[in-house]
């Protein structure tokens, strides 16, 4: 349930942030990760606004981003931002970003700053 | 290890098939046996994506070895996403050059629009990581919107370098009987007149309908061998000469630079390492253009431009057909269209087809070396073959 609270993984060797996290550390191999809480914040690094989704969207169209979190992490997310611009400053959250008959899952939205 | 040839070939037209899948993986096994006049194989690799999703199909290989009469040769099915054409010649390549065998059956098969296009659209989106993509309702076309936007950002390519792509793609496939789309398109209708926006709307901006490859059904079939049984087939010697396969962070967030397509640039090194040959030496490829943009920049990771060049390459005319360096004579992904587990098989179909000097209208003038590059996920999981004429 971390990851759906925000929490991502960072190894206990190296230090390297994990997002998503892995069975072994992308930077040094190590086998041991600790939780940690990712900031809010970050920059907008790039966007697109998709109008073909899949059926278990009840929207016409999605907002989604790449957000390099102020940590440097970079994460995937939905935006909730009309007009959004390469760059600009985002704050998160996490909350409900599907749904489906059986389950919900958890992940960031963004805003603008 | 043992030198590999292709001595058989056949394809399906790539379109909207109402045929049960076996038969479309059988269609072209069967056209293939008689281009090389086989009448039976040691082993037989179906390459396939979604059989078990969209066609309520497991088991595939052995389905298909036995509605081809090919028993008691062995069969397995190779899925590696929209990468397992390439994948499936790979591993003849290595039976055949291991001596395990001597001749092997490659066929690749996908009935996608057997689903409806919601369906479709998610299967395909499970390709992205579940838990940091998928699960914010990321699919391709999305992945592909982001990475065009920052490609544009970084190195000035524009909606009009895309629409460029497409109207070639469209042009070529109009000379290919075996084509998704026969449907010329001008830059005037998709881009710039009062109806563009009806006719070419956004799907993830900034790519619209006409950057994005269709949905289709189709198979292809390459039947490899050792060299004594192709000298016995008679058919021009054309080896597979080198192969390569390299991987990338499975989300595209991770990338150091989302711009730089590592895994291209390795598998494509790789391959043209083992065949003894740089960039310049190919005479025609075929890249695997699901969205225009992929097109510019593979061109530039297999090191047929400098990075951040493809566009300008694009612009002068050197990847068309007559050009420097003919990318896509098939009509590629784009407009001869993109069954998934099929595609990469029918990127090396076009190659043979061009080094034999057999593709009429759309031939490449003495094309003696051609390269495929077969992309995987969103360019986590990359195929590249080289084929010489001997």
């Amino acid at each position: 349930m971390s990851h759906a609270k925000g929490n991502r993984y960072q190894c206990a060797k190296c230090g390297h942030i994990n997002y998503p996290n892995r069975t072994l550390c992308r930077k040094c191999r190590h086998s041991e990760f600790r939780p940690v809480a990712l900031p809010k914040s970050g920059r907008l690094l790039t966007f697109t606004h998709l109008s073909t989704l899949p059926g278990d969207f009840d929207v016409p169209e999605l907002t989604l981003g790449i957000v390099q979190l102020a940590n440097g992490v970079r994460v995937t997310a939905q935006l909730d931002i009309p007009r959004p611009k390469l760059g600009m400053a985002v704050d998160g959250e996490v909350q409900v970003v599907r749904k489906d008959e059986y389950n919900k899952y958890h992940g960031f939205v963004f805003r603008a700053k | 290890m043992r030198e590999v040839y292709v001595v058989g070939i056949g394809i399906t037209t790539f379109s909207r098939l109402e045929y049960p899948l076996v038969e479309i993986a059988g269609y072209p096994a069967m056209l293939a046996l008689k281009d090389a006049g086989l009448s039976s194989v040691d082993h037989v690799y179906v390459a396939n994506m979604g059989a078990a999703r969209l066609n309520k199909q497991t088991g595939l290989a052995s389905a298909v070895v036995d509605h081809l009469s090919l028993t008691p040769a062995g069969a397995e099915t190779i899925e590696n996403g929209p990468a397992s054409g390439a994948s499936a010649i790979k591993q003849a390549y290595m039976a055949i050059a291991s001596g395990l065998h001597d001749t092997v059956l490659v066929t690749g098969a996908e009935r996608m629009r057997a689903a409806n296009n919601l369906e479709t659209t998610d299967f395909v989106a499970t390709l992205t990581h579940p838990l940091a993509e998928y699960i914010y309702g990321v699919t391709l076309p999305a992945l592909a919107g982001m990475f065009t936007r920052l490609y544009m950002d970084k190195y000035g390519v524009t909606p009009r370098h895309l629409g460029m792509v497409a109207v070639k793609a469209h042009d070529n496939a109009m000379l290919n009987p075996f084509a998704h789309l026969h449907e010329r398109i001008t830059l005037d209708g998709i881009l710039d007149c009062p109806e563009a926006l009806t006719n070419n709307p956004m799907v993830a901006d900034p790519l619209r309908f006409y950057d994005c490859c269709p949905v289709s059904d189709g198979g292809a079939c390459l039947i490899l061998a050792s060299g004594d049984a192709a000298k016995k087939s008679g058919k021009p010697m054309i080896r597979l000469a080198g192969v390569g396969q390299a991987t990338d962070t499975h989300a595209v967030h991770e990338r150091e630079d989302p711009t730089q397509l590592l895994a291209v640039r390795g598998a494509a090194g790789q391959a043209m390492r083992m065949a003894g040959i740089k960039p310049g030496d190919v005479h025609v490829a075929e890249l695997h253009d699901a969205f225009t943009i992929l097109e510019i920049a593979e061109s530039e990771e297999v090191g047929f431009f400098k990075k951040g060049e493809g566009h300008l390459a694009l612009e002068k005319g050197e990847t068309k057909i007559g050009g420097k360096i003919p990318i896509n004579p098939s009509g590629g992904l784009k407009a001869k269209g993109h069954p998934v587990g099929a595609t990469g098989v029918g990127q090396a179909h076009e190659i043979v087809t061009q080094l034999r000097g057999a593709a009429h209208k759309r031939q490449v003038k003495n094309a003696k070396v051609g390269l495929t590059l077969n992309f995987g996920g969103f360019g986590n999981n990359v195929v590249c073959l080289v084929f010489a004429k001997e």
